[in-house]
């Protein structure tokens, strides 16, 4: 059985489609792209599986079970949300922030356990900034705050995260940074991922590193068409959904291992 | 009911009211309380610092006993205390007795109450609305108190209605500024905010009407004063029974202190950390306003308390909610009772509460924020 399963779903604002027919799996360490331009309804699609929009259509399963319509917390316990940028208000440690992903498991008039704080500690050792803990998160770096909003996931222990472009405004480094997280998690803890993401190179690094990747390419509120990054992200698609001319290269960087990547060459069309 | 004063110039004794030499003594070792309780909280763990913030208001309490326009000693005021509390008979004045038991006792108990009631819903409401610049007031209930006690004083002539009408008028305007926030089916803030914002300007224009057709001779000072806010009508009965909303709304937000953490997350991420957004907010909003109308109706308009005390609490104990609440309820219970006690001693006639509160809370933030360098905020 898939971890999660999308069936037929629709999605409207009053009443133009904003999404129509969308259909698709994940498996269990799996990390599964939703590449398109923007508007095509990428955030729109992550907010219908966290439950966050009432469907006008279809269902979102997971192990099997329908997921809309079920109270916050019950979904919370399934599916971790790291949202692509966080308006910071008040300047909360990195403690208090990740303890907020135990909410689901914390009665309504209760306050934080002992064990709770533990599951603190671990998700954010997991994620490599156990030392940041009783920092400010506004005084942290953009890349750092990002791995804060990752803990603050991994603390819901759920099987699934969903991303929305995670690495947005972060400098060269710290997007390599997020990324290679985000690979260790999924071999580790064989979690599933969902990523909305502006750069197809992504998806090429997580099939570079081994991982079971798939893109789905979304134009026109619907999918093109899904599969593994080296079959879907061919010069011929990406003219196809972005209007841009590309070039899919090969480098080898050692022996055993060549590195994908998309060039962007032109918007004019030849 | 306020203390008889002996200072009137047609008395003999003036010489009498000068203060006692205690009551300076009193004041300095209040100030220095306050200090140290102010500052020590940063520095000291847990257990200590919740026992500091429950002995805060009971320590203000018991000195404000002894601070009053009518001098009476020590060793007088512990007499009475300690005959009322074991019950006992006392062979003093029943004048003292009246003074330090049913006038300033009632008074410091409900400046506790008040004052803790509008810096924990202020600073409820700043989680919520995820804005450091927002008060108890946001939602409209202190404009509508204001108007239900104008209104009140204009067409009935006993103290009774206006609690009611403050209160009942105070609950009215949240719920109007919620309905008019719910226009999308959801509450998102933003609306809510603007609704506050709409109808508050409504009930200020409503309280001008009151004021424009009061009697220029006794209505129009009553509500002008009412307005201003005082402690100086507490009685056992108010308490009795504005006690009740605002212990209702103290231990409720108490209670759901945690989860306005999440919420000041914003919506959309506190419903995928697993919370109801709209009942989570709904108790918030509902246990704030039940503490602020309690408290507006039997005090009058007290600004400032709901929206620095709660910035003073962020500077001495960080922006936790689940240490921010206790400490806010905490500091705003001291700081009004500090602030009543000033208001009753400085000159000859009492100031309003609503101008002290600012002229005296004012340079006290400006010193806070220079010694903790705003603790990150």
């Amino acid at each position: 059985m898939p971890l999660l399963a999308v069936e037929n779903l629709s999605f409207a604002y009053s009443h133009s489609d904003v999404l129509s027919d969308i259909s698709f799996n994940v498996n269990r360490k799996e990390i599964f792209f939703l590449l398109g331009p923007n508007g095509c309804g990428k955030t729109t699609l992550l907010d219908c599986i966290l439950g966050l929009l009432k469907l006008r259509q279809g269902s979102v399963k997971f192990m099997g079970k329908e997921l809309n319509g079920r109270r916050p917390e019950d979904i919370a316990r399934q599916v971790a949300y790291v949202p692509q940028s966080h308006e910071k208000t008040f300047p909360y440690t990195v403690r208090e922030i990740v303890l907020m992903g135990r909410a689901a498991y914390i009665g309504m008039f209760s306050s934080p356990s002992p064990e709770d704080m533990r599951a603190v500690e671990e998700a954010l050792e997991k994620v490599g900034i156990i030392r940041l803990i009783d920092r400010r998160y506004t005084q942290l770096s953009g890349g750092e705050g990002q791995l804060v909003l990752i803990a603050r996931a991994l603390a819901q222990k759920t099987a699934m995260l969903v991303m929305d472009e995670p690495t947005a405004h972060l400098d060269f480094k710290h997007e390599l940074v997020i990324m290679e997280t985000i690979v260790e998690l999924v071999r580790e803890t064989g979690l599933a991922i969902i990523m909305a993401t502006h750069f197809p190179n992504h998806a090429f690094y997580f099939e570079n590193s081994n991982i079971a990747t798939r893109v789905a390419l979304m134009n026109d509120h619907r999918f093109l068409m899904a599969g593994r990054p080296s079959e879907v992200l061919s010069e011929g698609n990406l003219k196809t959904i972005y209007n841009v001319n590309t070039r899919v290269v090969s480098y080898s960087i050692d022996a055993n291992h060549d590195l994908k990547q998309v060039i962007p060459i032109s918007t004019q069309s030849s | 009911m306020p203390e008889p004063d002996i200072c009137r110039p047609e008395r003999e004794d003036r010489n009498k009211c000068r203060a006692h030499p205690w009551v300076e003594g009193a004041c300095a070792s209040y100030a220095g309380f306050l200090a140290t309780y102010v500052l020590g909280v940063n520095t000291i763990n847990k257990n200590m610092l919740y026992t500091l913030l429950l002995i805060g208001p009971l320590a203000c309490i018991f000195v404000s006993l002894f601070i009053g326009r009518y001098p009476i000693s020590i060793a007088i005021v512990a007499k009475i205390l300690w005959c009322k509390l074991s019950y006992s008979t006392c062979n003093i004045s029943q004048m003292h007795q009246t003074i330090v038991w049913d006038i300033r006792m009632p008074r410091a108990i409900l400046g506790a109450l008040v004052g803790g009631c509008l810096a924990i819903s202020g600073a409820s409401f700043q989680g919520l609305f995820r804005n450091p610049l927002v008060s108890s007031g946001i939602l409209g209930v202190t404009s509508g108190a204001g108007f239900g006690a104008a209104l009140a004083i204009l067409l009935f002539d006993a103290a009774a209605p206006i609690y009611l009408f403050a209160f009942l008028f105070g609950g009215l305007a949240v719920l109007l500024s919620y309905l008019i926030g719910r226009v999308y089916n959801t509450t998102p803030t933003i609306m809510l905010v603007l609704g506050g914002t709409i109808v508050s300007s409504v009930f200020a224009a409503l309280i001008s009407l009151t004021k424009y057709v009061a009697d220029p001779a006794d209505e129009l000072p009553t509500i002008v004063f009412w307005l201003m806010g005082s402690l100086a009508s507490a009685r056992y009965q108010d308490i009795m029974i504005a006690g009740i909303p605002m212990l209702v709304g103290i231990l409720g937000l108490l209670a759901i202190k945690w989860r306005i953490n999440v919420l000041s997350m914003g919506d959309k991420e506190a419903q995928t950390l697993g919370i109801n957004t709209r009942l989570n907010k709904g108790i918030v909003i509902v246990c704030a306003t039940l503490a602020t109308a309690g408290a507006v109706c039997v005090s009058g308009i007290i600004g400032w308390v709901g929206l620095v005390i709660p910035h003073i609490g962020r500077m001495l104990v960080g922006n936790d909610n689940r240490v921010l609440i206790p400490a806010s309820l905490s500091l705003g219970a001291c700081f009004l009772i500090l602030v009543d006690n000033l208001g009753r001693m400085l000159t000859g006639s009492e100031i309003p509460l609503g101008i002290l509160t600012a002229l005296v809370g004012g340079p006290f933030f400006v010193y806070l924020l220079k010694s903790t360098k705003g603790g990150g905020w």
